[in-house]
């Protein structure tokens, strides 16, 4: 980056917007080949046919990396600077890295980067995607994306909204060992879902009909005080009151458990949302993160194998195996999910078969993820309840969690794969664009010190874009991503490195790209229609009655 | 079988060929997979994002060459034996196949 002003060549070509011809043309075209020479990569194997690779214009070897100049056909490599030549040479400005998009300035001598380019680059890549796809709903192809335009309305709503510079970026009070909501609290503030939902006023506590305990109207309170432009640290007592009268269990001055915190407000905002319901809900907790989980128990003796799915909010995570596991190794977050996942031998009381009828069987079971939620949420079960509450300790181990997380591996689909072909890891056996399973961190609670006189504080992730207005071409200047360490009141700048090597209580993960269902409108807007209608309805009732009740009058007086 | 003495030449020819070979199979897309799944795995991708944040705030002025020419020797260095070691073993295992 050029000090904090970007390119301007970029930001030229950018302005000229004719994209049916030139560099960004050319440079979709290339990152959509690369999107398509991934894919058939992946397929190609087990066929004699052959992917076809460039080569280097200057030196002829093929380019497992190629860089590719968006002005002419040469291609060449970036490591022995042939490509670099050959932009001096010809003196063209712009080459991209085909395998990130990346654009690299020659004038500027480094990459550049510009939010239009991003823009172009994953609409690129997400054309090339849809071609195929691999997990139809009702025969059905893949819906193309398109890009929010605002209409017209829109345009002038967004001209007269005042703005107000928000902090995003609050500490939250401690109200006498609240510490455990307020990194709960903190979390669902980061959550980008959640965020959308209430700033997007999909629950206005103004207008809410529930009289009291909506825990839904708390939400909507303090996602308007995190986003106000006030510094200083917020109270959230309404919450806490609201959380002691919805949720007794949790009521009283002592400290408690923040995952049991996090289940119960879940459960708090599923029943004070309209239209919730109890099979197939989709109220914000659900759509957000509503997974489902398969088990699978396969008897020894006959093979009948029995499936069974059921609904989850997270995940929880054992962090010591049973003795005689074979899982081994660093405690990661993978290992965790790997025993999660693996075959668990029933004893012969567990577990009776249906198809072989006798009873007393050994069985294996396995537990395999069905759906993955938008918004994935672990816990480590740090605290060992031995009998009755009384006894309790905690368990330290630390756990090493990625920035970066791959689901596929743990899915029903790619678990089955794995039994049948012992294609184990191979990305063959991942149906669709890795991108499907990927996750990025953007939150974790930490717990330290003991059971009963620990402190909960929690990271969370910061992203933003920075604009510079004062250009006529908006010049977009940076992808702003910090984290911020949370203690109570206390908000601190932290790097990547602290927050991975901090003691883990929960992680939540968010998925790169969502999926929806093609052709169909949300249920809420159906609903939205609905009322609409029904509103107007009444409205023409009341006009036709009045009138009616004017001729009454009048015909009487005749 | 290859020549007993191969000239530099006749051997960055030999490499040439197979890493074609590797990426017109998919090959080298599947090896690569395997890589960074497993340097993902072993915390080596978030260390070497952590510290190449870290240095970019010291380095000035910052460019993406002087960047890379920092953190290109600690990546290569730093990455874990294992890992070297079976990613070494599936190449290896390619080219037996590939020369007969």
């Amino acid at each position: 980056m050029n000090g904090i002003q970007g390119c301007p060549h970029i930001a030229a070509l950018v302005g000229l917007g004719d994209l049916a011809s030139g560099p960004l043309r050319k440079f979709q075209e290339v990152v959509a080949w690369e999107a398509r020479r991934a894919r058939q990569a992946k397929t190609v194997g087990a066929t004699r046919k052959k992917v076809s690779i460039p080569f280097c214009s200057t030196c002829k070897v093929p380019l497992p990396r190629p860089f590719v100049c968006l002005h002419c056909w040469y291609a060449g490599c970036w490591r022995s600077g042939h490509v670099s030549e050959h932009l001096q040479e010809s003196q063209h400005i712009f080459c991209a890295d085909v395998t990130t998009g990346s654009i690299f300035c020659s004038e500027c001598k480094d990459f550049v980067y510009h939010a239009r380019v991003d823009e172009l680059y994953r609409a690129a890549v997400v054309t090339e995607e849809e071609k195929q796809t691999l997990f139809q709903v009702a025969k059905k192809p893949r819906e193309r994306f398109q890009s929010w335009v605002p209409t017209a309305h829109d345009v002038v709503v967004l001209e007269n909204a005042a703005t107000i510079p928000c902090q995003r970026r609050r500490g939250l009070l401690n109200l006498g060992q609240t510490c455990f909501m307020n990194v709960v609290l903190q979390c669902f503030i980061h959550n980008p879902l959640l965020r959308n939902y209430f700033l997007g006023d999909k629950h206005n506590n103004r207008q809410c009909k529930i009289e009291e305990d909506c825990t839904c109207c708390e939400m909507d309170k303090l996602f308007a005080e995190i986003f106000s432009d006030e510094r200083t640290a917020f109270g959230p007592v309404t919450f806490l009151v609201t959380t002691w009268r919805k949720s007794t269990e949790l009521a009283g001055y002592q400290q408690q458990d923040a995952h049991e915190f996090f289940i119960s407000t879940l459960n708090n905002i599923h029943s004070s949302s309209r239209g919730s319901t109890n099979i197939s809900c989709n109220c914000i907790v659900h759509s957000t993160f509503a997974g489902q989980l398969q088990s699978d128990v396969v008897c020894e003796r006959c093979g009948n194998e029995t499936s069974t799915v059921d609904p989850m909010l997270d995940i929880s995570l054992e962090l010591r195996g049973k003795p005689g596991e074979v899982v081994a190794g660093e405690n990661t977050l993978a290992t965790c999910l790997k025993r999660y996942t693996q075959p668990e031998k029933l004893g012969p009381k567990q577990y009776s078969c249906s198809k072989c009828g006798k009873s007393g069987q050994e069985a294996s079971k396995r537990m395999s993820i069905r759906k993955l939620p938008p918004v994935l949420s672990f816990q480590f079960k740090r605290f060992e309840h031995k009998g009755d509450k009384s006894v309790s300790r905690k368990i330290d181990t630390r756990v090493r969690f990625p920035a970066i997380l791959n689901m596929a591996p743990f899915t029903t689909h790619v678990v089955k794969n794995a039994e049948k072909e012992n294609t184990n890891g191979s990305m063959s056996a991942y149906p669709g664009p890795i991108t499907m399973y990927e996750y990025d961190l953007f939150a974790v609670i930490n717990h330290e010190g003991q059971i009963n006189n620990g402190h909960y504080t929690n990271y969370a992730r910061y992203e933003d874009e920075v604009r510079d207005f004062s250009s006529s071409s908006g010049l977009s200047i940076s992808l702003f991503v910090q984290w911020y360490r949370f203690d109570d009141d206390k908000v601190t700048a932290a790097s990547l490195g602290s927050v991975l090597a901090s003691p883990a209580y929960m992680c939540f993960y968010v998925k790169r790209h969502l999926d929806y269902k093609p052709y169909t409108t949300p249920s809420y807007v159906l609903k939205r229609e609905n009322e609409v209608a029904r509103e107007k309805e009444i409205e023409r009732e009341k006009e036709l009655s009045s009138i009616k009740e004017l001729e009454d009058a009048l015909l009487a007086t005749v | 079988m290859p020549p007993a003495a191969a000239t530099p030449a006749e051997l960055d020819a030999l490499q040439a060929q197979l890493t074609q070979r590797l990426l017109e199979s998919g090959e080298w897309d599947r090896i690569k997979f395997v890589l960074a799944a497993k340097l993902n795995d072993s915390g080596w991708t978030d260390d070497m994002r952590n510290r190449s944040k870290e240095r970019a705030r010291t380095i000035e002025p910052l460019s993406f060459n002087a960047l890379l020419e920092e953190m290109l020797p600690p990546a290569q260095t730093s990455i874990p034996l294992a890992i070297r070691r079976d990613v070494i073993a599936l190449i290896r295992g390619y080219i037996d196949q590939q020369i007969e």
